[in-house]
């Protein structure tokens, strides 16, 4: 780990100030943002993050909270735990797919420290991005190469992926939040703006050190959740051990089932994906469909109708699809 | 180097430590409390594990620079030899502490449980000590221990 | 030493009864002194920088940019280290090392991790960042890693001959039931919580380390040989260890970077191996395949076992996983022949993993009993009755005490094995699930070796018993309490266990499922010399109310000597010590081991079933071990409570070896990738089955007085197979490439997605 500079700052403004002077928000990164640290400081550790200014923001007050707005979206501040966004009243009322999601990720010591712009913002598990002995890691290094293909992929990505890197986006909340159409508010330099979700995360494509839409200067202030109609919700989460592991397969689903039909359905996959994967392809399958087993393969056939996968990782193609049909199952049940 | 102050087992305590040293080396190898345990460095583990401002965490993942003005409790802080917390006391009779190193994380885990579920089911045992791996005593003895705590507590109210 | 005959104790107040530790309120508080735990003045850290290669030379090593950083003391590599040496051949339990090459020794690098230099500074993150900056270049050599082992080049050139009686081939070419398959088991890393570590004090030449050690007494002996000093000027300590399995039985390379890093400086330096190191350079199970081939009548009856094994081993240090161990007198048999084979990679080297040999081999052994039984169509706990030998038939000794149809008919009863149906796939649970059951028989070695043990009585109204053994984690400080306060009467908290220092009197390593199996004989005679000692010394002592009395015409009961018979009149031993004015009474015990004695009357074996459930949700293609039931023979156990603790965290040590452990290597790096706790998954708290443990109470006297044997490592034994039998009878899928993937099972029928 290389020196730095640290600051504590107590306004968004100060914040962004400071964080204006890095040339990219992205991987090489000379000023980062550090709220519950659980990812940063890992990768710092591991000099995969080498920033040389860090802003201690969680003293910013008023960014901790889960406020009701007055047109019934859920506004998340930035630094409000894991553990107490699943907790939130709120949340467990009109959002439960969220509190499942985070409850399925990490482990209680992970989810008190954890916060929701630190998790919007998790890094890879990918083993070569976690280690500098392998050069080749075009998310770490741009144009070095990807050590993931043609090495140890098991649990690499399916959709998404591209030449350059096939690392899986690691977070749970996040797929939560692709069906739940959050709304990511960002203060930054030329002032403040909203990024849908969808349009957060970029694909790996030639630039897979580029992963989301934020810019120098850019701060995560909070999360609004638009007011949903009532519906059913789910989040499963497929995994070698019964806990504490990353997904190999989850799937959240959002959904209403109206007169014997699927109506307002929203489908995201974890685990599968290099970006939380939203599924409009089975999400336009089931829509207006009465559920059933062949609705609900008809749709995750199409939703996975893209998957490339390697060697080691077929398997989430028919595990994926699994996953899918048995949360609509369940989802639909309930 | 920066001089940090925090209040650790319920005594004010003031080191100078770089904004980046982990908790765990603080409390290790600054302080000298060795109870608290690494295991892997990485949050994988939980043998680190501290309450920091009453909320478990790894200490293995909290900088320094996070903890001024905190409030940090560790295995230290939770009972003595000679007097036992009734965590500790239900480890020692019901076998849930083997080769020792899992343990003082484990029961900083269990206090942390057990404020949230005072009398928790199996399954919210097993989630809530998730965590926590313990490679000896193969978890049965440990859920035994925080049923039996849990039992403890709720006679004595 | 005289051969012990020894006493048979059938009663006893302490020996037997569940005990909680002793040790338990210093663990429960976080007080107990585990080797990295110790702290000096001057105490200065080393971080190791690790090969990125794992074949070839080094080239160059540039620190300078690394020695100018904040807080470096020094950087060494194989150039300046100073001078340290191999070990001569080991003899009995001394010399014993796994990885023989010393550190640094030259620049050839064999394995991927192997340590290149070593960064000392005043913190731990100094350390680290100078070993980061130390700038390696290496000339590339081509490795191999690969784990196909079977039909490729081993190092004798062919296989070797490990048991055999008959004629294995003829019997199987004409058998009318045939089995032959091929089981793989891959790396595994042992994976204990606590990293290994080594806090080396050197002064005025002599060196006190502080080491993660399973044997202190012989990692002693290996390090002075190593540094090139005298034993006597080596003292190792662990006082506590945060368990090993096996990995840290002997020296591996960083005790010696951190000893002669403490000599070069002439101050105290701490080590602790990092995580991912622990998948490099301090042993590992090693890749294993074995081709078993069975053959039976109709019947049932056996007729032939071929079982042949190839592991891998490092480069330079032959490591045999033995994992035919167990072949030659686990069944009735007349024609058997097991041969093994070592296949050199480019690995760290290889070392024993709880249950060596016996965990493995007994995965494919059962695993193919399995199979048999589905092809004969008879149950298989009726193959494995069938087939119970009346000796040991690869020796031709009386087994000593073997119960394994009783541990086999007892589990049965308590699993309910009567109603299932072995149709596959055709039992489910109340919520709907596939249930799938499974047996495997296990078996472990029971021996004892060479110990010394001191008991003394002191003044103050304790005893304190010393031994050079150490406690892994098992409850050894709580067992040699029992035997010593069996044998004065004193209650557990008036005796002071001193061990895990190599200048006590030697004692077992912590091994083998034989420390306390050893420590037992010795312990009783030292303590029954200081009784004698006490005695005598109340027949003596002016003002006792014993003087001149004979020896023969007193007792030493509940911690008072009296007239024999006689409840009144006693005196505490402490009033005679202090009236005598003689600060302590002691007594040594040493017995002679059985290990490797050819002329043994018994075979020796702790014996064991394991019934196993899962279930199976082919709609998730999840799979959950939801049951266990173990019934161990195993002698007498000295402490159930603890000896329970041992089976249950080996059952569940078995759960991640059937279904999530394996270390997985980068073959093009060499390299294993994923080594890290949250990359290489062992068992968490929700995949732990409920588990039901029996011990079968038959005290083996032919071992030890107390009938003791050991069960760290039998819990481990056959559960694997139990587990993949289940899989097979929920699934129809029959994995022999451990561990069992969810991508194993996609394909099982009733999943109609693929």
């Amino acid at each position: 780990m290389i020196d730095f500079e640290l600051t504590r700052v107590g306004t968004p403004d100060a914040a962004v100030q400071i964080a204006a002077a890095t040339p990219t928000a992205q991987q090489g990164a000379t000023v980062r943002f550090i709220a519950g640290g659980t990812n940063l400081i890992d990768y710092m550790k591991l000099d995969v993050e080498t920033p040389q200014h860090l802003v201690d923001i969680n003293r910013i007050p008023d960014l901790a909270k889960v406020e009701k707005q007055p047109d019934g979206s859920l506004k998340i501040g930035a630094l409000v735990r894991n553990s107490d966004l699943a907790q939130a009243p709120e949340v467990l009322a009109e959002y439960p797919v969220l509190s499942q999601a985070l409850l399925s990720g990490a482990s209680a010591q992970l989810r008190n420290k954890a916060t929701t712009s630190g998790n919007l913002l998790q890094r890879t598990r990918c083993p070569y991005f976690r280690d500098l002995a392998y050069a080749e890691c075009n998310k770490r290094t741009p144009g070095s190469g990807c050590a993931a293909i043609g090495g140890y992929h098991r649990n690499h990505a399916i959709l998404g992926v591209s030449d350059q890197c096939i690392a899986t986006h690691a977070s749970d909340m996040d797929v939560a939040l692709m069906v739940l159409d959050a709304v990511i508010h960002v203060q930054g330099i030329k002032g403040n703006r909203t990024i849908p979700i969808g349009e957060f995360y970029k694909l790996p494509g030639t630039t897979p050190h580029i992963e989301n839409a934020l810019e120098p200067g850019d701060l995560i202030t909070h999360v609004t959740l638009p007011a949903l109609p009532e519906t059913k919700q789910i989040y499963l989460k497929l995994r070698d051990r019964a806990s504490y592991e990353f997904a190999l397969a989850s799937a959240a689903i959002v959904m209403q089932v109206q007169g014997g039909r699927l109506r307002h359905v929203r489908v995201a996959m974890g685990g599968v994906g290099t970006r939380p994967w939203r599924m409009p392809e089975a999400e336009h399958a089931l829509e207006g469909q009465a559920p059933g087993e062949g609705v609900f393969r008809a749709a995750a056939d199409a939703a996975l109708k893209t998957a490339r996968p390697h060697t080691d990782n077929a398997f989430k193609i028919p595990l994926a699809k699994l996953c899918m049909i048995r949360a609509l199952t369940t989802v639909t049940n309930a | 180097m920066s001089t940090i102050t925090f209040t650790l087992n319920n005594s004010q305590v003031t080191v100078d430590a770089p904004p980046m040293t982990r908790l765990l080396d603080l409390l290790r190898e600054h302080l000298h409390l060795t109870g608290t345990k690494e295991g892997c460095g990485e949050g994988e583990c939980g043998s680190c594990s501290v309450l920091l401002n009453g909320e478990l965490v790894n200490s293995c993942l909290v900088p320094t620079l996070q903890v001024q003005g905190a409030t940090v409790t560790t295995i230290e802080g939770l009972g003595e030899h000679t007097h036992l917390h009734p965590i500790q006391q239900c480890f020692l009779e019901e076998g849930g502490a083997q080769c020792g190193i899992c343990t003082p994380g484990m029961i900083l885990a269990t206090h942390h449980l057990l404020e949230k579920h005072p009398a928790p089911t199996l399954d919210e045992i097993r989630e809530g000590l998730s965590g926590n791996l313990c490679r000896c005593t193969g978890y049965m003895r440990i859920f035994e221990a925080v049923q039996q705590t849990a039992k403890l507590a709720e006679a004595g109210k | 030493m005289e051969q012990q005959t020894p006493q048979p104790i059938t009663e006893s107040k302490i020996v037997g009864v569940p005990t909680p530790r002793i040790d338990g309120p210093l663990k429960t508080t976080g007080t107990a002194m585990y080797s990295s735990d110790h702290h000096f003045p001057g105490l200065v850290y080393a971080w190791p920088v690790t090969a990125t290669i794992a074949s070839g030379t080094i080239s160059g090593i540039d620190s300078s940019s690394a020695e100018k950083m904040p807080g470096v003391l020094a950087i060494y590599t194989h150039k300046n280290i100073g001078p340290l040496y191999r070990t001569p051949p080991s003899a009995g339990f001394s010399m014993i090392l796994d990885e023989r090459r010393p550190p640094l020794e030259d620049e050839i690098v064999r394995y991927y991790g192997q340590y290149v230099a070593v960064a000392i500074a005043h913190t731990v993150e100094q350390a680290r960042a100078a070993a980061e900056a130390v700038k390696v270049t290496y000339n590339k050599t081509p490795h191999d890693t690969s784990d196909k082992l079977l039909d490729t080049p081993t190092i004798a050139g062919k296989l070797k001959e490990v048991t055999k009686r008959g004629d294995t081939a003829a019997a199987l070419a004409g058998a009318a039931y045939k089995h032959d398959a091929v089981y793989s088991t891959p790396t595994e890393t042992h994976n204990p919580i606590e990293l290994h570590a080594s806090v080396a004090v050197y002064k005025d030449g002599k060196f006190t380390l502080y080491e993660t050690s399973q044997a202190v007494v012989n990692h002693r002996d290996v390090m002075a040989a190593m540094l090139g000093v005298p034993p006597e000027n080596v003292q190792v300590i662990t006082r506590f260890l945060g368990s090993g399995f096996g990995g840290k039985l002997w020296p591996w390379p960083h005790a010696l970077l951190a000893a002669a890093s403490a000599r070069n400086l002439n101050r105290p330096v701490k080590l602790v191996v990092g995580r991912s190191m622990m998948f490099q350079s301090v042993g590992h199970r090693p890749a294993i395949d074995q081709r078993v081939q069975l053959a039976a009548d109709k019947s049932g009856k056996l007729l032939a076992i071929q079982h042949d094994y190839v592991n891998h081993t490092s480069m330079l240090d032959d490591y045999d996983e033995g994992c035919a161990e167990s072949t030659g007198f686990m069944y009735s048999c007349p024609n058997v022949l097991a041969t093994s084979g070592l296949v050199r990679r480019n690995v760290g080297t290889p070392t024993s993993m709880r249950g060596p040999g016996a965990v493995p081999g007994l995965y494919a052994l059962e695993s193919a009993m399995d199979e048999l039984a589905t092809k004969l169509n008879i149950d298989p706990v009726q193959l494995r009755l069938l087939n119970e030998p009346e000796k040991d038939e690869s020796t031709g000794q009386p087994f000593s005490s073997r119960h394994l149809k009783e541990c086999l008919t007892v589990g049965a009863e308590k699993f309910g094995w009567a109603k299932r149906n072995p149709a596959v796939g055709s039992m489910k649970d109340a919520e709907g699930r596939t249930l799938g059951w499974g047996v495997a028989a296990c078996t472990w070695i029971a021996t004892r070796t060479d110990a010394e043990v001191n008991v003394e009585l002191r003044q103050d109204g304790a005893a304190r018993v010393a031994c050079g053994t150490q406690d892994i984690g098992t409850g050894t400080y709580t067992a040699v309490a029992q035997m010593v306060a069996h044998e004065t009467g004193l209650p557990l908290q008036r005796i002071d266990v001193v061990i895990g220092d190599s200048g006590l009197p030697p004692g077992p390593i912590s091994g083998g499922s034989w420390a306390t199996a050893s420590v037992v004989p010795a312990a009783l005679q030292a303590a029954q010399q200081a009784r004698k000692q006490l005695l005598s010394l109340s027949t003596k002592t002016d003002g006792c109310p014993f003087k001149d009395k004979s020896v023969d015409e007193l007792e030493f009961v509940d911690g008072v000597v009296r007239i024999k018979g006689q409840s009144s009149g006693g005196v505490p031993f402490a009033e005679i010590l202090k009236t005598a004015n003689v600060r302590s009474v002691s007594g040594t015990g040493k017995s002679t081991g059985l290990f490797g004695d050819p002329n043994q009357k018994f075979s020796f074996h702790s014996f064991g079933a394991q019934f196993a459930e899962v279930t199976w949700q082919p709609e998730i293609a999840r799979l959950h071990v939801s049951r266990v039931v173990t019934v161990i023979d195993a002698g007498r156990m000295i402490n159930p409570r603890a000896a329970r603790n041992q089976i249950e965290g080996a059952v569940v040590m078995g759960v991640g070896m059937a279904m999530l452990e394996a270390t997985e290597y980068d073959h093009r790096s060499g390299g294993p990738i994923n080594a890290s706790l949250a990359d290489y998954i062992v068992a968490v708290n929700a995949d732990c089955p409920n588990i039901d443990v029996t011990f079968l109470d038959y005290p083996d006297f032919n071992l030890n007085p107390l009938g003791a044997r050991g069960v760290g490592e039998i819990g481990l034994a056959g559960i694997a197979a139990a587990i993949t039998n289940a899989v097979h009878h929920a699934t129809g899928i029959r994995v022999r490439n451990l561990p069992v993937r969810i991508e194993d099972l996609l394909v099982a029928p009733g999943n109609k997605t693929s």
